[in-house]
Order: structure tokens, then C-alpha cells, then sequence
């Protein structure tokens, strides 16, 4: 009996057109300044901060989240360890997520975070605020040089540009949809 | 150079003077047009319909009326474009070839073969350019807001080397019309709402005279604009070149 | 039912029209404004569309060889012919895990497949979590935008369905607190999903991974919180190369919404430690699509939107007027494909006037494949019986010269002696519901040439 992947993968080579090239893409170049990438990110309802070194991180959070209870972090001491295994119902609860981004795009805003700095998949999404440490010399201009510098996607990362949003009513923009209420990149 | 004029079907029937003001303008270029008398129409009110079949006798002819000119001249972008691009559907014998390649809208005609890109005249009024689909988008006789913030066009360059004349900036500068052949019957509610609001829009920033260069979409908004008994003269804007005054 | 009428019907509320129209309007306009802000944007339309057609043209290949990459990052692959196949697949992995409580990320491919009713008939909760697709599942009805879901609704609207489905307080229609209502309510479902399905952005063949973009960040919250994931995906939704995405990335949010990107673009190649993935690779109509020379561009769609956004006619006539899976025009050339039929009047929703091919991220040809169905669906009999037979005494008139210039006497004599009542009744006339007819001139230009130039 013929398999609908065999069905399928026959009607494909049956029916496909004439080969045509694949292109090569160019690099377009571009502005791959903190200043564009700040302008941007507010745009898109985040927020850039610049602290002199990494190690001004912590207290620079400190002012801007002093309300924060449960805090999640690699970087340093959070009050809440995660990791892979943490349970959903205590995941649920985290207000802060501070983890490493890889690369920033000026373009959009955007930074690659991969699955070794999430602590857990869905820490991400799930905390009601998201903070992205960011070295700014891996500031890129375009999403071309982005993934020309990506190493693999490894099993899981994603582009986070900007706080949770969603405009499903009338178009009016809201910021905190599912995902975390608001997003901060620290640059150093 | 022998030019022929080709007069849309609807437009031999219910703007004699569109066709007219389009035989003066190019006498006062230098260019004496002849209107072969056999020309029906392009056929495209029947390939839109799917019945391109029933129009390949009209195509034909078309070919035969024309084929011995050096330029068949129209002054309305749809029927150039149904030309250019759906006479595929013939064989493409040379005669076929030579009519596709020559057939030109009027101000495709003035502009790219004359080179006229300035014109004589007084026309003191605030008038609205209202650019056909076919003509802007599939001649590319002016920019696409698709494309493009920059606002441009050849007739719109033409009508502004009008002494006194003040175009019209539109909130929507090239939204469709909402006339689209049969479109407008088949499905009259939307098209007549297109209209409707391309209307407003004119109203909205100051237009006193509703201009274009096809006089089908033109026909359309005449309609609406005489129904509604609203405040705006249409005319084709060859009529305008051509040194109308009103 | 024709679109001709289910538009009349939307656009007899004309003040919900001018929202309509406006609302999508803006859309367009912040999609313009993002796509003049990138000097290379069309340079991206044309890579964008050359990757998609040498994809298409080597997609069996491409196929295995995302297949062969996904297995060996431990993801299980599916292969579907038909909708009825996609739902038992999914509704077979759901079982298998004894699953009952289902979260859902955006997916036109299971809207497409009418995956939602078959597992509700199973006993499954399915929850649909994207906001949009949450409120139209909560209403009953169906996605009338690709990316806008309930673009159709007012916020009046959706205050009446979440103070009916989620106790918000009647009359309070802020789009923030009905917003924050749904995060709630959605999030207990993301807390208990047992399983998630999701569709597919772009599928990467080099990788075997799929890329998932969203704005809310429903399809990440779903996935990692659920023990088994389930993508959906048609077989066109592949690209070669990661590098690709580099393009795709740059063209899908602007063009869809203005936004320079969406908020996650996220990357699923391998299972997390201890839970599973699977891959549903749907064909549903597709290899025939690509079998059909001047219709197998379609297959490069991206399913940004922006071909209704800026659509005059869908602007004004709503997505529902399409009752079809996919509205607008790329809806309207996508549809015959699968019932000519029923869906014979859409090539004809439009004025072809090109709008459409030119916001489209990866070219398509849409306004030509409009024109183009058209002359298919004649041929079949899927037009009207009037129009067939008016178009073949038309076409005989106007191959004639003698003829034409008689019948062209003829109506203007007509207009003009017959009274106004009668020439612009709107029974049979209907340019006449908005519009007077032209005043007939006494004579036609043919008949002034003859008498002033030709003597």
C-alpha cells in the first residue's frame, strides 16, 4: 500500500515546475548602533538601559524592579532557582527573568536568546517581566547578519523583540499579552 | 508616422468629446491622427468576465484595424493594458506582435514618443487626478503607494505645467475606484461604496474638477457625482490639454 | 451563496463599513510606513520570491530532506494527504498521551482542516490562545483576517462575549481590561495543557526545525509548558536555508502589520529533555495547486495579510463575504483550487486593480491569477448562465463594426427617449443603485468624425 508520504512526496515531483536557481543573499549593511537599536526597541514598547560593565547588572535592577519577589537568574543570586525540571505552578509565580541575550538586531529591536540561557523553556513567556543582559559589541544591523552569526538554533531560541502584545481588539495596541508585560535590555 | 486613434466602445458612444479633445490635442502636437472606422473595442469587458474565448474575434479585429499603423493611440489606460498584456492569447504572429508593442495610452503617447512633458494652457482651478488602476499600476505611468511616499506621475506633470491649475492631494492618492468592468454590477454594493468614498475623498480636500485618464472609472464617479448632485465637474483630462475651459 | 451578496449585506451597515475600511486602512498605512523605512525592500520581495519558487521547484526534495533532519533531532514527522488524515493524526497523538486539555497557537492549516469541531467531537478541549482566535472561538465563528483574526468585532463586541464566557463587567469595553480578562483566564489553560498544537511560520530544510512567529507569545507559553507539541504544517511552508529566514524575517511582520519584526520568532528544532514533538506535513489540495501552472504561485504565500489590507473590495466587503479558510484576494485564488464551485465567485470579488500583487512580500502574481480563474471557471460552466450568454452576444457585436455601430445608435436613442424610471430601475439595471447613466450625446464620436474630419 502506498503511504500518504510517498503519495504526497510523488504528486510534489510530479507536478513541481522546472528547477529555478536559489539566490545568494546579499548583506545589506546598516546602522548597528546602540543608539538605532534604543530608538527601535522603545518603539516596539521595550527599553534599552546602559550600565558600565556587567557587573552594575544587578543593582541596576535593583532600581528598576525594586518590587520584584521572585526573581530567576543565571547572572547572579536570584531569590528562585529554576531549571528544567522546575514545576509549572512554581514557574507560574516568578515576577522577574533575568537572563543573557546572544545578539541584538538594530533593526528591529531584537534579541536571540537560546534555550542554554532560559534556565526553562517557558521561562521566557511565563514570567510577568523579562530582562535581557546584552553585550553591546554583539549589536548587529540586520536579521541577515543575525543569522550568519548564529552558531545553530540548538534545540530550541527565539527573537524577542519587545514586551508581550497583542492589537486582536479594534487594533488597539496592548502590551502584555501571554507572554512577559515588559521587556528590558541592559546593554554594557 | 502613421498614428492611429483608437476610441474606447463607450467612450465613441457617451464622450464623443473625449475622443474629439483627443484628435485636436494631437493635431496641435503635429500628429494627425486617423480613426479607421471598422474599430470596435479591445475586449476586455469580456475576458474580465472569463470570456476571453468570445473576445479572440474582437482581438482580431483589432489586429486587422490596426496593424498597418506605426501607433495606435487610446486615450484610456485599461484598454492599452488589456492589449499590451492579454493579447497573449493570440498567436503571436507579427502583426499581433507589431499592434501590442504600438498601441499606446494617449499620455504614455505624448510623454514617452513626443517628449512633451510641458503643455500650453490656463486652467484656474483646484482639480483632483484620480489615476486608474491599469494605467498606474500596469502601464506604470505613475508611482504606487505600494512602492513609493514620493507622489508622482506623467499626467500629473503634464496637468501641472497648467497655468493657474492646483492639484489635489488625497488622503488615499491611488485607492481603486471600485468601476473594475463588470465588477460594477456584479457587485454593485461594494463598487458603488468605492465610489462613494473616492468621491469624498475629492470632496474632503477641495476638488473642484475630477480629473483622469479613463474615462471608465471616470463614468463611474460622474455617476455617483450626478446621483448625489454634488459639487464637482468630471472631465477626461485630455479635455482638460486640450484646453477646456469651464 | 454568492460574494456579491454577502457583501451587500456587510456594506448596508455603512458606519460599520467606514470602521472596517478605516481600521484596515491604518493597517496598510503603518505597512507602507515600515516598508519606505527599508531601502532594500523590494530587493527583499524578489529574493524573498526566488527562494520560494526554487523551493517549489525541488519541494519533494526539500521535503525529505527536512524530514531526514527533523528525525535525527528526535522529532517525529507525520505526513497527511487530506484534512480528514491531518485530524485522526492529531486527534491519534493526543490519544496516545490520554490528553484531554488542549492549547492552540495560531494555525490556519487546522482552521483549514476544521481540526477544532473533530477533537470537540472526541471529547477533547481544545483552546484556541492567540487573543483574537480566543474570541471568535468563544462567539462561534470564523477567522475573517489571516493575521486579524477578529478584525470583524468591535470592542463592544468582544465586551459582550467575555462579560457572557468569562464574567467581565458588563459595558466595560477598554481594549486593556478585556485584554488583561483574557491573559487570566487564558493562563490557567496554558498552566494545564497537556498537549500544544501549533502551526508553522517557515520549516527550515538545512535544520529540520520549524520558525513560529507571534506578537503575544501564546505559542511559546503553550509549547514549553506542554508535554507533547504538535505542529501543523503545509508542504509549502518550507524554506532551504536558515540564512533564509534572514529575508522572511525582514518581510513577514512589516509587511503584515507595520511592526519590524513580531515580538517571537521562535525556533523549534529538538524536544525539550523528557518531552516529544511531532510534525503534520499536510498536502490538502497542495500538490495540485502546484500542478496548475498559472495558479502554483500561490504556494509561495507567506500569509502576511497585507493582500487584504489593502484590498478596496475586502476593506469594504469584510472576510466573511469570502466563506472561505483564507480571505482576500490571496483567498480568492487559493479557493477554486479546492471547490471551483462553491467558491466561484470569488476571482470576481475584485476590480483587478493590482493592489493586491503589489504589497504582496513574495510577488505573486494575485490580480493575474484572478483574471485568470476567471477564464477557468467560464470554461467549467461556474459562471452565471445570463453573463455567459450576454458575453457571447457582446463579443458578436463587437467583432462587428455594422453591428456595433447600430446597437451603439440604438441605446443612446434608447436612454434618451425612454423615461428615467425605467432605465435606471434598479431590478434590471444595476449600476443604478448609486448611479446615474452617462447623458447620451446625440451623436457617437464615429458618427461626428464621418460628418466633421472624414467629408
Amino acid at each position: 500500500m502506498t503511504t500518504s508520504r510517498e503519495k504526497i512526496l510523488a504528486a510534489a515531483q510530479a507536478n513541481k515546475p522546472a528547477e529555478t536557481p536559489l539566490p545568494n543573499i546579499p548583506d545589506f549593511g546598516g546602522d548597528a548602533s546602540v543608539e538605532r537599536f534604543t530608538a527601535v526597541l522603545a518603539g516596539i514598547g521595550g527599553r534599552a538601559v546602559w550600565v558600565e560593565g556587567r557587573g552594575q547588572v544587578e543593582q541596576a535592577l535593583r532600581q528598576l524592579f525594586p518590587e520584584a519577589r521572585l526573581v530567576a537568574s543565571p547572572l547572579f543570586a536570584g531569590t528562585v532557582a529554576v531549571d528544567a525540571q522546575t514545576p509549572t505552578a512554581m514557574l507560574a509565580d516568578i515576577d522577574l527573568a533575568v537572563l543573557q541575550g546572544e545578539i541584538g538586531v538594530a533593526e528591529n529591536g531584537a534579541v536571540w536568546l537560546p534555550e542554554a540561557n532560559m534556565l526553562h523553556r517557558a521561562l521566557p513567556t511565563i514570567t510577568q517581566h523579562l530582562v535581557l543582559v546584552l553585550d553591546h559589541r554583539r549589536l548587529v544591523a540586520t536579521m541577515h547578519q543575525a543569522y550568519a552569526q548564529l552558531p545553530g538554533t540548538g534545540g530550541y531560541g527565539a527573537f524577542v523583540a519587545g514586551p508581550s502584545k497583542t492589537a486582536d481588539i479594534e487594533q488597539s495596541l496592548v502590551i502584555g499579552a501571554h507572554g512577559a508585560r515588559s521587556l528590558v535590555v541592559v546593554l554594557y | 508616422m502613421r498614428v492611429a486613434l483608437f476610441i474606447p466602445c463607450y467612450v465613441d458612444q457617451f464622450y464623443p468629446q473625449v475622443g474629439i479633445a483627443s484628435l485636436q490635442l494631437l493635431q496641435k502636437l503635429g500628429v494627425t491622427a486617423h480613426f479607421p472606422a471598422q474599430q470596435t473595442c479591445c475586449g476586455q469587458p469580456l475576458a474580465n468576465s472569463g470570456c476571453e474565448r468570445d473576445a479572440l474575434p474582437i482581438y482580431r479585429h483589432f489586429v486587422d484595424t490596426f496593424q498597418r499603423y506605426d501607433y495606435v493611440v487610446a486615450p484610456s489606460g485599461s484598454c492599452v493594458y488589456h492589449v499590451r498584456k492579454h493579447f497573449d492569447k493570440l498567436e503571436q504572429t507579427p502583426e499581433v506582435e507589431k499592434v501590442r508593442a504600438s498601441t499606446y495610452d494617449l499620455i504614455d503617447f505624448i510623454t514617452g514618443v513626443l517628449g512633451v512633458t510641458e503643455l500650453p494652457g490656463h486652467f484656474p482651478h483646484k482639480v483632483g487626478l484620480h489615476l486608474s488602476c491599469h494605467g498606474q499600476r500596469g502601464l506604470h505611468q505613475a508611482n504606487e503607494s505600494e512602492i513609493t511616499p514620493i507622489r508622482d506621475g506623467q499626467l500629473r506633470r503634464l496637468l501641472s505645467s497648467l497655468d493657474g491649475i492646483e492639484l489635489t492631494e488625497l488622503d488615499r492618492n491611488d485607492e481603486c475606484c471600485g468601476f473594475g468592468g463588470t465588477f460594477c454590477v456584479s457587485e454593485a454594493a461594494i463598487s458603488a461604496r468605492m465610489g462613494q468614498d473616492r468621491v469624498q475623498d475629492h470632496l474632503r480636500n477641495g476638488t473642484t474638477v475630477l480629473t483622469g485618464g479613463d474615462m471608465s472609472c471616470l463614468m463611474h464617479l460622474q455617476g455617483i457625482v450626478r446621483r448625489q448632485q454634488l459639487p464637482l465637474q468630471v472631465l477626461h483630462a485630455v479635455e482638460i490639454l486640450n484646453g477646456v475651459s469651464c | 451563496m454568492s460574494h456579491s451578496l454577502r457583501a451587500a449585506t456587510f456594506v448596508a451597515d455603512a458606519e460599520r463599513t467606514t470602521w472596517h475600511d478605516e481600521t484596515l486602512w491604518f493597517v496598510r498605512q503603518k505597512r507602507d510606513k515600515a516598508v519606505y523605512a527599508v531601502p532594500e525592500f523590494q530587493e527583499l520581495r524578489e529574493l524573498a520570491s526566488q527562494i520560494k519558487e526554487h523551493t517549489l521547484s525541488r519541494l519533494d526534495e526539500y521535503l525529505k530532506q527536512f524530514e531526514a533532519e527533523a528525525q535525527l533531532n528526535g522529532v517525529h514527522v507525520h505526513w497527511a494527504t487530506d484534512a480528514a488524515e491531518h485530524n485522526a493524526l492529531v486527534l491519534d497523538i493526543i490519544r496516545q498521551h490520554g490528553a484531554t486539555r488542549i492549547v492552540k497557537s495560531k494555525s490556519m492549516l487546522t482552521e483549514e482542516c476544521h481540526l477544532n469541531p473533530h477533537l470537540l467531537a472526541h471529547g477533547i478541549e481544545v483552546i484556541d490562545t492567540d487573543l483574537g482566535e480566543r474570541i471568535i472561538q468563544l462567539r462561534e465563528e470564523a477567522p475573517s483576517h489571516l493575521v486579524l483574526p477578529a478584525i470583524h468585532l468591535k470592542k463592544e463586541d468582544v465586551s459582550d462575549t467575555f462579560h457572557l464566557h468569562l464574567g467581565t463587567e458588563k459595558g466595560n469595553h477598554d481594549p486593556q481590561q478585556l485584554t488583561e480578562a483574557a491573559r487570566q483566564h487564558l493562563r490557567a489553560k496554558f498552566l494545564a495543557g497537556e498537549v500544544a498544537i501549533s502551526g508553522v511560520n517557515f520549516a527550515v530544510a538545512e535544520t529540520g526545525g520549524v520558525v513560529i512567529c507571534t506578537n503575544e507569545g501564546n505559542a511559546d507559553l503553550g509549547v514549553n509548558l506542554a508535554k507533547v507539541h504538535i505542529a501543523c504544517m503545509g508542504i509549502e511552508k518550507l524554506i532551504p536555508r536558515l540564512s533564509d529566514l534572514g529575508v522572511f524575517t525582514r518581510l513577514l511582520a512589516r509587511s503584515a502589520t507595520g511592526q519590524p519584526v513580531t515580538t517571537y520568532t521562535s525556533h523549534y528544532t529538538k524536544p525539550a529533555e523528557g518531552r516529544e514533538m511531532h510534525i503534520v506535513i499536510v498536502d490538502n489540495g497542495r500538490t495540485q495547486q502546484l500542478g496548475r501552472p498559472d495558479f502554483r504561485a500561490s504556494l509561495k504565500c507567506i500569509r502576511c495579510g497585507a493582500c487584504m489590507n489593502t484590498c478596496p473590495v475586502y476593506r469594504r466587503s469584510g472576510g466573511h463575504s469570502y466563506d472561505f479558510t483564507v480571505p482576500g484576494p490571496i483567498g480568492a485564488i487559493l479557493s477554486p483550487n479546492i471547490d471551483m464551485k462553491k467558491h466561484s465567485s470569488l476571482p470576481f470579488a475584485s476590480t483587478l486593480c493590482g493592489s493586491c500583487t503589489d504589497v504582496c512580500p513574495v510577488k505573486i502574481d494575485i490580480h493575474t491569477q484572478l483574471y485568470k480563474w476567471r477564464q477557468v471557471l467560464a470554461e467549467a460552466g461556474e459562471i452565471p448562465t445570463a453573463k455567459k450568454w450576454s458575453m457571447k452576444f457582446t463579443g458578436r457585436l463587437l467583432a462587428s463594426p455594422t453591428a456595433f455601430g447600430m446597437g451603439g445608435r440604438l441605446a443612446r436613442t434608447g436612454l434618451r427617449l425612454l423615461p428615467h424610471g425605467l432605465t435606471h430601475a434598479t431590478t434590471v439595471n444595476a449600476w443604478a443603485v448609486a448611479r446615474e447613466l452617462p447623458e447620451p450625446p446625440k451623436q457617437s464620436f464615429r458618427e461626428w468624425y464621418q460628418e466633421t474630419v472624414k467629408l
